[in-house]
């Protein structure tokens, strides 16, 4: 059985401050730019821009914590992908519970506002579509954490 | 001559002195390893970064296939005329010459290039107040343009110097998200041609006994990767031993925690000799990796400068300890023998009054 239990991820969260998470994991679910991905043992290399979304990990599939995914939400980072690691560059990294949900919809506000103010600047347009984004990411992730309870 | 009295009252005070400085050294020490701590901890980020840019450099044609210019405005060069450097201070005093060196850098920096336009953007309060006395502050003016919307512009230079900003305050929680406004800010001057190239002045801190002050070049990104000092102050041996000393009576480890291990680990990250399926094009991702880099040098330079000033500071108690030690043994030993002359003198009263009689 040695086989199977090699067959994990080595998943590590790094944010500026510090690394935030290391663990092994059976699979990894990523909010890249582009969409959702799921990585799991065996993945080919891969780089990756992160946007703002949930990170999933699905840890080792113990039985005390099978179905007991890790979310974690970021804003924004990297990730590289290598058959037998992953490792997210995060620029913001918050666990559903706490996130400010009154500051994320404030967020939400100054980026509706900003997008309406944002005229014929395409600069404005993305910096507003980030900053919704962002808040949109982080309501949603903190509603999960409400009614997973 | 001071009386017994005065001089016990004179000793009484620099105890008390003494106690402060005692626990203001404590207190520094203990802030000291917590600011050792975050910015150990800091590093992998930092240098994950690093290392994906230097990959990704190898892969990425840096120059545009068509124009033959270099593909991302942070490579552009031009020629330097006007400067923006970032100073990062201490926020409080009492820290011996930490705030005085930090600006006395920043001043020859200053002195060196009188022909350019230099910006200065102050971190950390003592700086700052310093450097708004000496140099006048930008001013900004709103403008309506032809479409209804504001924006500001910047008044006429009123010297070759200016101060474009201020962030007081910062240093005491280092919130990764005030800093990285701070570096897209930078960034985004950069990209407008309102700047030419950014240094950063800080005191680096590898270790307790290995700081130095560094001028740092931050844009335009020749060498990413790689830091581009600019220049360097060592301190003296003499002062590495004060500091030693200090650290020691304190119980501070002299030499960070070995996390060569951790660093090799994260060198690796994004290197391996493997071709990445690149999620985005390659080229966007590096122009999104660029700005992240500049924010992590920053935020280096400021977790490193915050540990440097509480060791400064902690040095600095430490001096003022011993000092009132000294001082408290000399005033004894004055009061001791004032105390006995006038014993003596008592003595050689009452003895020639006995021999008179």
């Amino acid at each position: 059985m040695a086989e199977a239990t090699s067959d994990q991820l080595r998943v590590r969260l790094v944010t500026p401050e510090r690394i935030l998470f290391e663990a092994d994991a059976s699979a990894v679910e990523l909010p890249s730019k582009t969409g959702y991905m799921e990585v799991l043992y065996g993945h080919a290399p891969l780089m990756a821009e992160l946007g703002a979304g949930d990170v999933t990990i699905h840890q080792v599939a113990d039985a005390a914590q099978a179905g007991k995914p890790t979310r974690y939400n970021v804003s924004w980072g990297f990730v590289e992908v290598l058959p037998n690691r992953v490792t997210i560059l995060a620029s913001d990294a918050l666990k559903p519970g706490e996130i400010d949900l009154p500051r994320a919809e404030q967020q939400l506000d100054r980026g509706l506002n900003l997008w309406k103010q944002a005229g014929e600047s395409v600069e404005a347009y993305d910096e507003a579509l980030r900053v919704i984004s962002e808040a949109e990411a982080k309501i949603a992730s903190a509603g999960e954490a409400d009614t997973s309870h | 001559m001071a009386n017994v009295l005065d001089l016990r009252r004179r000793i009484r005070s620099v105890k008390n002195t003494r106690q402060i400085t005692k626990a203001m050294k404590m207190v520094s020490a203990a802030k000291l390893r917590r600011a050792q701590e975050r910015a150990l901890s800091a590093r992998p980020y930092a240098r994950m970064i690093a290392s994906v840019i230097e990959s990704l450099r190898r892969r990425v044609d840096l120059y545009d296939e068509q124009t033959g210019n270099l593909s991302h405005p942070l490579f552009l060069t031009r020629p330097e005329r006007r400067v923006l450097l970032i100073v990062i201070s201490g926020d409080k005093g009492f820290a011996g010459a930490f705030n005085a060196n930090i600006l006395k850098i920043a001043y020859q920096f200053i002195q060196g290039n009188p022909d350019k336009e230099i910006d200065i953007e102050a971190v950390g309060r003592k700086g700052r107040d310093q450097l708004r006395r000496r140099y006048p502050t930008a001013g900004y003016t709103e403008q309506t343009d032809e479409h209804g919307a504001t924006r500001s512009v910047r008044n006429p230079r009123q010297g070759k110097v200016e101060l474009t900003g201020d962030h007081p305050g910062l240093l005491a929680h280092l919130d990764p998200k005030l800093i990285e406004e701070i570096a897209l800010n930078i960034v985004s001057r950069y990209v407008h041609e309102e700047i030419d190239a950014a240094y950063i002045v800080y005191n680096e801190f590898k270790s307790v006994i290995s700081q130095r002050l560094v001028v740092e070049k931050l844009l335009p990104l020749i060498e990413a990767g790689t830091p581009q000092i600019a220049g360097v102050v060592e301190p003296t041996s003499e002062e590495k031993e004060r500091v030693a000393e200090a650290a020691l009576s304190a119980g501070i480890e002299l030499e960070a925690a070995d996390t060569t291990e951790a660093e090799e680990e994260a060198k690796r990250f994004g290197t391996a000799s493997v071709d990445y399926i690149y999620e985005q094009p390659a080229q966007e991702l590096f122009a999104g990796l660029l700005p992240q880099y500049v924010f992590s040098v920053i935020f280096h330079a400021m977790t490193e400068s915050v540990a440097a000033e509480h060791a400064a500071r902690m040095t600095a108690m430490d001096s003022a300890t011993n000092n009132a030690s000294d001082m408290i043994d000399s005033l004894t030993l004055h009061m001791n023998r004032v105390r006995q002359a006038a014993i003596t003198k008592e003595i050689i009263e009452i003895v020639s009054g006995a021999a008179a009689l």
